[in-house]
């Protein structure tokens, strides 16, 4: 007995310290969020999230030009976003749910910055602003592939709104027109809030105020769209690329400091990158899946003295001879090539696009800015055949950049693909349901406010 | 070192001589001192001589000059030897033996004797595991107990093994239960990082194991308080036996190969595969000219080739091992001493595993009172394992995935790396990249137990657990998944020290003075921490030689990581027995355990059982009965609990990783729940145990209800909260069921035996609350209240449209109108579950005279599983690069063509490939687990060589497998989840063995 009493003491002795054991390599969040230093480490976090494969990583950049009619699959192909290209892609779909789990996941990095009570300084608030536009972009790639366009209509349901960090939510669906006011107020807190610039791979002041230019046109406000994107195109102190140096702009991958038509853009380095599933790797042929290719029918848009056409070779894949290979994307090994977001040839063309119901002269005037720096031919046109130039300048400048499928939903048009595309999808119609992604089943699964608020068609 | 030879040389010193002369010996044998044991036979040991005696047990025997043994033997009694010397008169007490009340059953931190255990105890006894070419002992245990499943889902050696003990009782944590070695609670289960599985009790061989005892209720259990609730395996290794060292010599070789195949899913030839696509092109709307461009360029058509991948990727393994042991000692000391070597090669290339091990074992009387020991188990395992999965280095994938249209080979005999679809060639990587497993475990205990009473003793156990794993994996810079970077290689350090020391107090006193009523009872301290260290790098950019294998050769560093995990237990326990005349018996046990994966607040849980026994047998009013040699009734219920989850899952936690530009990058990783604390199980156990027909019917009978309450449940979040899960304490399940099990001996001869040995287990799983009555979906199950964890949940498949050939579901869940729609979510359906509803084993042993025939039969029947990849190959041309399975010729063509399989569209039919009930198979099958025929070498032959018993095997395992469904596209084995993905294939063994001892 005199042993079980010293057994029972030296317990009682000893127990604290031996039960009492910290993680290693993660810390309690009043820790890991203490301090201004901390809140950068924590913004870096959140660019991260940009950087998965459901993000810039690969699926944004490829489903807005596979789900519109800028490149296909190709015959020999390696199984990767058939069902987007074939339109029967379906609720369960993993991509879809990647690209709404990841934004969400971006959405509570930010939050998180955006929420800190840490007292504000010059670098506090740039941390912030920053966070800010993050916040944004994050929501405007959520509402343009998961609701209905604002300029169908404002009042439909668009995604839920979160912006307080709370594990046990269960939200429903705002509507599309509180969403667009979310990432308006978002975007100018951005624009308030930040003073510095650090490289192309980091938001800035003009860069959130590019990506309102780019919110404003998406919703129809051509004026906001137009006044934005000149203050841009004015102020910002960014200069455009042009013919001469567009070869070298494009084979380039890291973040640029010389505020060279790169306003964000998202980086990937030769350490964190995707491996196998980093953008390049979907696109360049030899070695590489290579699975997906330039439609035929835009690549025959391009004049031969247009330096853009360089961006793309002929070749032979699957035994079909000449299909077109772009190579917007070269760089798979060592540092990897970033994924472009806002680029100032764009503001040249949404200003174009803005002016368009006002100053046809203005119009011309922007789109032909982009046509002089990529010795395309300048555009003449009038009417709306000159809309239609000003909309086909924009796929030619922003193809494989994620783009034409968000046009094609902003402007409610039908999409009409060439014989590269699967017969039974070369006519996707507006109304087609597929045309706007579905609440994936997991988000059904576990959030029960959400389950009555599927978009149609997706039963 | 030196310490240890003088033992040896004791022991060995130790045997004594005896002078032998011509006479004749007379006596009794008893079974206690009193009651005669008639019919015994007694034999001058080495020779032919004997008698039997009478029903007084009295005999008489004429013993010649030399010798010097004589052997008595009895039904139902162990067989005992006794020295002859001087001795004119020779009185022996037999000891009874199996399912007599006496037998010793090993329990936590003790053992109890059979009449006075409370429990739900099974036991698994050295010969039914030894030599079985099996590279873990988990793998031996299936179908050798009752309501203990034990379930593969790789074939690959080293892989690791899923045990359920009475089903599962968690839904997030873990299932697994705890395994304990010579005192010692291991770290258990697959640690390798690199490896698609290993396991680390692979490097324990199984031959070394003497005893495993399953605690199967809470009686048995709660002693193990926090870590209890799904069930305690715990393993006794093998202790020198007193008298002349005694050497053991054991080896088995032979070959393996797949277990089961399924000739409708082997991959098609070339031009079944040229003509399927075709039609696919065709009806994808590509013309005949683009058709006829489209199949040469891109399919090869028309090359010559014709390479079959799955016959050139499968192959016959061979398998081997040796084992060699010594035992001795004296009246102070024993030992026993083994080392044992084993080799086994998977069914496909590029798997294999290598064994090395050695035991020993010491123990020393110090002083009456003071007896000391020492044991270590070590072993290493050198593991070789593929890929598995989807991963394009999958050697299994590419037997799947490849076109016959091309060669692993050049025609000039090189490698050739143009492939269809960018896929691998796994043939040449198998040459050419490596990945491997060296794992070393040490597990070793140091005991000193005094006796500081006669009735009160006091042991300490210390004991260690050592693991260490070197994973490495190289990928070269020409071909395959290091082609990307220019080659890559890896090194992974994975290492687990962990350390217990437990100190118990066992005081036993009669409370009545006859003892008619006595109690034993044991109180005790444990600490155990559990440290793990992991570094982990990775270069890139390697020089063309494929000789440069090791990270150091590559010029771009890219992952340097370093980090640790620990837990920590520290408990307190105490347990006690009433023992009325071995007739009642009551147990109770208490443990509070303390663990360092809970915060402070919550850290403590109390565990705690009760149990009760009645050996009915024993009672007068059975005396004059003649049915019953054994009648006991067994009950009990308690508390325990569940702790495996994840070290670090109660605090809220920012991890770091999540870096851009190379900079330091931080974002949320764990919700974190403050209150987060033990799962509760609480099993009840009714048990009966009887012998019949003078013990040659033995029967156990178990019914057990078990509620798990505050489940660790990985509760699904909405994604919008950034999060898609959080470990919380809610939702209760219950699994309820009945084992059984029976030992008949229908033939007990001079020269024949017969043994049949039967189980059946019967569980049935119920999800019995859940946060707001709520549906958890996870993956394709669904977790609802009412219904089985592990219940597929899925869109209900209604075949084929004879008209035009496209595949329809049901559009609601009532399997009403279907149509060619993919259904929404609201269509699904329970599909059945992974977990089988019954399954068990049955066993017949044959002796007659020096020949030995043993079967095992194993069967599992009630559940469903889930052909992960069949969306490519058979999914009516979705990825249609790749080469499809002989069942996809089935699909439509015409309309009217009644099948179950849609017309094969080039990039697929529909949403086809999507998950459906036609993933699905019926899992119910019967396998030959284990056959062989034996032969022991007569005794006179033996002598001649000095040789003490020989015996000489074939065996099979596997052999046969009876699958319910024709459509079964794999081994029906699928781990616990049931769900196929393309690992390494079970085998079938077939081995030669030799057993010696001398």
């Amino acid at each position: 007995m005199i042993v079980a009493t010293a057994l029972l003491l030296s317990l009682a002795s000893c127990e604290k310290s031996f039960l009492e054991l910290t993680p290693p390599t993660s810390l309690t969040p009043e820790y890991a969020l203490a301090t201004e230093a901390d809140l950068q480490v924590a913004l870096r976090g959140a660019y991260a999230g940009l950087k998965t494969t459901g993000q810039y990583g690969r699926s944004l950049p490829v489903l807005g030009d596979l789900m519109a009619d800028n490149t296909y699959i190709s015959v020999q192909n390696t199984g990767r976003y058939p069902g987007f290209s074939l339109y029967n892609y379906t609720v369960g779909d993993g991509d879809v749910t990647a690209l709404w789990q990841n934004s969400y996941t971006v959405i509570l990095r930010a939050n998180n910055i955006i929420n800190s009570k840490i007292a504000d300084n010059a670098n506090v608030l740039q941390y912030k602003g920053e966070a800010y536009a993050i916040r944004a972009l994050a929501y405007f790639n959520l509402v343009r592939y998961f609701a209905t366009p604002y300029t169908q209509d404002p009042n439909a349901l668009g995604v839920p709104l979160v912006t307080v960090y709370n594990p046990d939510t269960k939200p429903g669906r705002a509507k599309v027109s509180e969403v667009y006011d979310q990432i308006n107020r978002d975007l100018t807190q951005a624009f308030t809030l930040m003073t510095k610039f650090t490289n192309s791979s980091q938001f800035s002041k003009y860069a959130a105020e590019a990506l309102q230019a780019k919110v404003y046109l998406t919703m129809g406000n051509m004026t906001a769209a137009k006044t934005a994107a000149l203050d841009v195109i004015n102020n910002s102190g960014f200069t455009a690329v042009t013919a001469a140096n567009h070869a070298a702009y494009w084979a380039g991958a890291a973040p640029l400091t010389s505020k060279l038509e790169t306003l964000f853009e998202v980086s990937f380095d030769a350490v964190s990158n995707n491996g196998f599933d980093a953008l390049a790797y979907i696109y360049l042929q030899s070695g590489n899946y290579g699975d997906m290719l330039c439609n035929s029918e835009l690549y025959s848009k391009f004049d031969a003295a247009d330096v853009r056409k360089a961006l793309y070779t002929t070749g032979t894949r699957g035994g079909l001879a000449s299909v077109f290979v772009t190579n917007k994307f070269t760089s798979y090994s060592g540092d990897h090539t970033d994924t472009k977001v806002l680029r100032l040839s764009e503001m040249y063309l949404i200003a174009a696009e803005a002016s368009y119901p006002t100053s046809t002269t203005d119009a011309l005037t922007y789109v032909n800015k982009v046509t002089a720096n990529r010795g395309a031919p300048a555009i003449t046109s009038s009417g709306a055949a000159l809309l239609e130039d000003i909309i086909l300048e924009r796929r030619k400048e922003l193809a494989f950049e994620g783009d034409r499928y968000l046009d094609m939903q902003r402007l409610k048009r039908n999409i009409t693909r060439s014989t590269d595309y699967p017969a039974s999808a070369r006519s996707i119609d507006f109304t087609n349901f597929r045309r706007l992604m579905p609440i994936p089943q997991v988000e059904l699964d576990a959030n029960p406010t959400i389950k009555a608020q599927q978009n149609p068609g997706w039963n | 070192m030196r310490k240890f030879v003088a033992i040896l040389l004791c022991a060995v010193l130790a045997v004594t001589q005896v002078s032998a002369q011509n006479r004749t010996v007379r006596g009794k044998v008893t079974e206690d001192g009193k009651k005669p044991v008639a019919n015994a036979s007694v034999l001058v040991k080495g020779s032919t001589l004997g008698t039997k005696t009478d029903d007084n047990g009295n005999y008489t025997i004429a013993v010649p000059a030399s010798a010097k043994v004589l052997t008595f033997s009895a039904l139902n009694f162990e067989t005992q030897e006794q020295s002859i010397g001087s001795k004119t008169e020779i009185n022996v007490v037999l000891t009874a033996t199996v399912s007599e009340l006496q037998q010793v059953i090993v329990t936590g931190y003790g053992t109890t004797k059979k009449a006075a255990n409370t429990g739900s105890i099974a036991i698994v006894k050295a010969a039914d595991i030894e030599n079985l070419p099996f590279t873990s002992v988990d793998k031996a245990l299936q179908g050798k107990v009752a309501g203990l499943q034990s379930v593969a889902s790789s074939g690959q050696p080293g892989a690791s093994q899923a045990i359920l003990i009475r089903g599962a009782s968690s839904i997030s944590a873990s299932n697994s239960p705890l395994w304990v070695i010579d005192g010692v609670p291991v770290n258990a289960g697959d640690a390798s990082r690199l490896q698609t599985t290993g396991n680390l009790l692979s490097t324990l061989n199984p031959n070394d194991i003497e005893s495993i005892s399953v605690l199967k209720d809470a009686a048995s259990q709660s002693i193990y308080g926090s870590r209890a609730a799904n069930g305690v395996i715990v393993i006794t290794t093998k202790k020198g036996k007193a008298g002349k060292t005694k050497f053991r010599f054991d080896t088995e070789v032979g070959n393996s190969k797949v277990a089961y195949q399924n000739p409708k899913y082997l991959p098609l030839d070339a031009n079944q595969y040229m003509n399927l696509t075709r039609d696919g092109l065709s009806a994808y709307g590509y013309s005949a000219a683009q058709i006829n461009s489209i199949m040469p360029a891109t399919f090869g058509e028309g090359n010559g080739n014709d390479f079959n991948w799955y016959n050139n990727i499968m192959r016959t393994g061979t398998q081997k091992q040796y084992n060699l042991s010594a035992e001795g000692g004296n009246d102070k000391t024993n030992f026993f001493l083994s080392g044992g070597s084993f080799f086994q090669e998977g069914t496909s290339i590029n798997s294999q595993l290598e064994r090395n091990n050695l035991n020993v074992r010491i123990t020393n009387k110090a002083t009456d009172r003071l007896t000391i020991g020492f044991n270590l188990n070590a072993g290493s395992v050198n593991q070789r394992a593929p890929l598995n999965g989807g991963a394009f280095g999958n050697p299994l994938l590419s037997t799947y995935f490849l076109l016959p249209s091309y060669s692993a080979y050049k025609p000039d005999g090189t490698y050739n790396y143009t492939l269809n679809g960018g896929l691998h060639n796994t043939i040449a990587l198998a040459s050419m990249d490596k990945r491997y497993l060296r794992q070393t475990s040490a597990r070793g205990s140091l005991t000193g137990e005094y006796k500081i009473l006669d009735n009160l003793k006091f042991k300490s156990v210390y004991g260690i657990d050592y693991n260490n794993l070197e994973e490495d994996q190289y990928n070269n810079p020409n071909h395959g998944d290091g082609a990307a970077t220019n080659g890559r290689a890896f090194a992974y350090y994975t290492r687990y020290f962990n350390y217990v020391w437990t100190n118990t107090l066992d005081f036993q006193q009669n409370i009545t003075r006859n003892g008619d009523l006595s109690t034993s009872t044991q109180i005790g301290y444990e600490a155990q921490k559990s440290a793990g260290y992991f570094s982990s790098l990775q270069s890139q950019q390697f020089p063309p030689s494929l000789s440069l294998t090791w990270p150091a050769s590559g010029a771009s560093p890219t992952t340097a990581s370093a980090t640790i995990s620990d837990y920590t237990f520290e408990s307190q326990f105490a347990s006690t027995n009433l023992n009325y005349q071995n007739r009642f018996v009551l147990s109770g046990s208490f443990r509070r355990d303390g663990s360092s994966r809970f915060s402070a607040a919550h850290r403590y849980g109390n565990f705690w059982s009760v149990g009760a026994t009645w050996n009915i047998e024993k009672e007068k009013f059975m005396a004059d009965q003649k049915i019953f040699d054994q009648l006991k009734l067994r009950s009990s219920y308690g508390v325990n609990g569940n702790a495996g989850i994840g070290n670090y899952d109660a605090p809220a936690l920012y991890g770091f990783g999540f870096n851009y530009n190379q900079l330091p990058g931080s974002a949320p990783t764990n919700v974190g729940d403050p209150n987060l604390t033990w799962e509760l199980n609480k099993p009840f156990n009714v048990g009966i145990d009887f012998s019949v027909f003078k013990n040659r019917v033995n029967v156990t009978v178990d019914y057990y209800v078990r509620k798990s309450e505050n489940l660790l449940l990985s509760v699904p979040l909405s994604s919008t909260s950034g999060f898609a899960s959080a470990t919380r304490n809610i939702g209760a399940m219950q699994n309820k069921g009945i084992e059984f099990s029976i030992n008949v001996v229908p033939v007990q001869t001079k020269d024949l035996r017969w043994d049949i040995d039967f189980n059946f287990a019967n569980n049935n799983n119920k999800i019995t609350s859940l946060p707001n009555h709520a549906d958890i979906l996870s993956g394709n199950f669904i977790i609802r209240e009412g219904v089985s964890i592990n219940t597929f949940f899925l869109r209900e498949y209604a075949g084929v449209n004879p008209g035009t050939g496209d595949p329809m579901w049901y559009d609601t869940d009532k399997h009403g109108a279907s149509s060619n729609v993919y259904p929404g979510a609201s269509a699904r359906i329970l599909a059945g579950q992974a977990l089988p509803k019954f399954f068990g084993s049955l066993s017949n042993g044959l002796t007659y005279k020096a020949f030995t025939f043993n079967a095992q039969l194993y069967y599992n029947f009630g559940n469903k599983t889930f052909d992960t990849w069949r969306s490519y190959y058979l999914g009516s041309g979705n990825g249609p690069s790749f080469n499809k399975v002989v069942r996809q010729l089935d699909a439509w063509k015409n309309p009217g063509d009644r099948t179950d399989i849609p017309r094969y569209i080039y990039n697929g039919n529909k949403s086809f490939s999507s998950g459906s009930t036609f993933n699905l198979n019926d899992g119910s099958f019967v396998r030959l687990r284990d056959i062989q025929f034996g032969y022991n070498v007569p005794k006179a032959l033996l002598e001649k060589y000095k040789l003490g018993t020989a015996n000489i095997y074939v065996r099979g395992t596997n052999l046969f497998t009876w699958v319910k469904d024709n459509n079964m596209p794999f081994d029906p084995e699928q781990g616990t989840a049931s769900a196929s993905n393309l690992n390494v294939f079970i085998p079938k063994t077939v081995t030669v063995g030799l057993s010696l001892t001398f």
